[in-house]
């Protein structure tokens, strides 16, 4: 038994850094992904598309509706067979369907059918960054650190002129510039 | 292998089965107190302390076995965790009440579809992109009406905007709400009708409101827009948070932020980071409410 020398580490080195950058290669993707799209969370809806339909009806006031007139709306629709209905307010109904609603204002008459379905890949990737599935924060917790170990042996992988010595250094400082300039700013 | 299979088979089963799924028939009475919860101690603790200073009125009787509090979201304990306690202690009925200003999609849909009242398709997928827990009690449950059902709002802020003013016919006030994109309409005419009240009780004849939640992404240039409309015709603004409890995030950070940008807000803006809460008028409603929903429970037939 020796002591592993200078190069077999560095061999050691390279070899975590690839197999670990293959390993998560899939999960940094699905998080840039998701975090693209959670970062714009105010202005877009990054887990669902809504469907939005305008209907317009005859303004009723404050009534109660007859069963057979929720009916005459949904097909309005596209609906044929609603599911409940209810009143949030006097002179507002909401109707839901099997993955719809349509909300009646009925002193107005206009109404709005928002039929609701997931955003394909957005909402899968979004469910792990967000840790919606409780235990994934686990797995979570386990790719965070597997990154930082394919970033620390990332570091160690030139030398030379090109290595963390040379001009890596110099790209570690500038890319700390940024969150200082920001962290500066905010106060 | 297929013994195997039909042992699993019956034991899935047999656990299927052994859940009792009705309600129970000996009445039992529980109250909930459901709020919408926040990561803000400060805010969780005043709807706890609320729930410590109405349960010894709402239990007097004995009618009510039990009193305790949820929160829609963030942190426990959540509505499915305190249904579920009822149902392990075999509560018959457990009346909801929801501490939320006015009506907006939390507490019409998604409370119900928590408590598998209703199936919202929006609030259904919502809530499971959340974490939120959905839970369909054994015990009945009874939703009773919001705040804005009552007065208590307009004594409420009346009573906050005479606290702070010394000259009412120099200040306008204005309302800072969180606000709601599928209700504007009702979330305007309630602080409509509390501004009236404020102008009866205070004789404070300006006002103005502006949102502070989602709905305008909680950008504190809505707050500074409905003082600068107040500014227009008074000297000074009396800025009033209409939210049920003190959140850091909003009386601080985004009304304080809204405030900031006035300028000479010393003299201009009078401003106290309070909140809804604590009020006697609101335990008295919820009192009054968890009352009036027994009656009624008792009077139903079993």
């Amino acid at each position: 038994m020796r002591w592993p020398s200078v190069r077999d580490l560095r061999r050691l080195n390279v070899a975590t850094h690839r197999d670990i950058g293959y390993f998560v290669s899939a999960l940094v993707i699905a998080y840039c992904t998701s975090g693209l799209a959670l970062n714009h969370a105010d202005i877009w809806n990054p887990d669902f598309v809504i469907h939005k339909k305008k209907i317009t009806v005859p303004a009723r006031g404050e009534v109660r509706l007859e069963p057979a007139e929720i009916q005459a709306y949904g097909a309005l629709v596209g609906e044929n067979r609603y599911r409940v209905f209810d009143y949030p307010t006097r002179d507002q109904v909401k109707i839901y369907y099997e993955s719809a609603t349509l909300h009646v204002d009925l002193s107005s008459g206009m109404g709005l059918y928002e039929r609701v379905s997931r955003r394909p890949l957005f909402y899968q990737v979004d469910v792990l960054h967000r840790n919606s599935f409780k235990p994934w924060r686990w797995a979570a917790d386990a790719f965070a650190l597997l990154l930082v170990l394919v970033n620390v042996t990332g570091l160690f992988i030139l030398k030379g002129a090109r290595g963390l010595g040379g001009r890596g250094k110099w790209l570690i400082a500038a890319g700390l510039v940024p969150p200082l300039v920001a962290l500066v700013l905010h106060g | 292998m297929k013994r195997l299979i039909l042992l699993l088979l019956a034991i899935t089963l047999l656990a299927c089965t052994n859940k009792n799924r009705t309600t129970p028939t000996t009445r039992k009475i529980g109250v909930l107190l459901v709020s919408h919860g926040s990561r803000s101690e400060t805010w969780r603790k005043a709807l706890t302390d609320l729930d410590g200073r109405v349960r010894n009125a709402i239990m007097a009787d004995g009618k009510v076995k039990d009193v305790k509090s949820a929160f829609m979201e963030y942190t426990e304990p959540s509505i499915a965790t305190r249904l579920k306690e009822f149902d392990q202690h075999d509560f018959s009925d457990v009346i909801v009440v929801p501490i939320f200003l006015t009506v907006s999609p939390h507490p019409f849909d998604d409370i119900p579809t928590i408590m598998g009242q209703k199936t919202d398709p929006q609030s259904l997928e919502t809530i499971k992109v959340e974490g939120i827990e959905r839970y369909t009690p054994r015990a009945r449950t009874h939703i009773t009406p919001l705040l804005d059902f009552t007065d208590l709002l307009q004594k409420n802020i009346a009573r906050r905007a005479k606290a702070i003013s010394t000259t009412p016919d120099k200040e306008g006030v204005v309302l800072i709400a969180y606000g709601d994109e599928t209700y504007e309409k009702e979330w305007g005419a309630l602080l409509d009708r509390v501004s009236q009240y404020v102008e009866k009780e205070t004789g404070i004849g300006v006002h103005s409101y502006g949102w502070c939640g989602h709905l305008v992404h909680y950008d504190p240039g809505k707050t500074t827009a409905a003082i600068e409309k107040v500014l227009v015709a008074r000297d000074k603004a009396l800025v009033i948070p209409v939210l049920v409890a003190h959140d850091e995030r909003f009386q601080i950070k985004l009304i304080g932020a809204g405030i900031d940008r006035i300028g000479n807000k010393e003299q201009r803006v009078v401003y106290k980071p309070d909140s809804i809460l604590p009020d006697e008028d609101l335990e008295q409603w919820v009192r009054d409410a968890a009352r009036h929903h027994v009656t009624k429970i008792e009077a139903s037939p079993k």
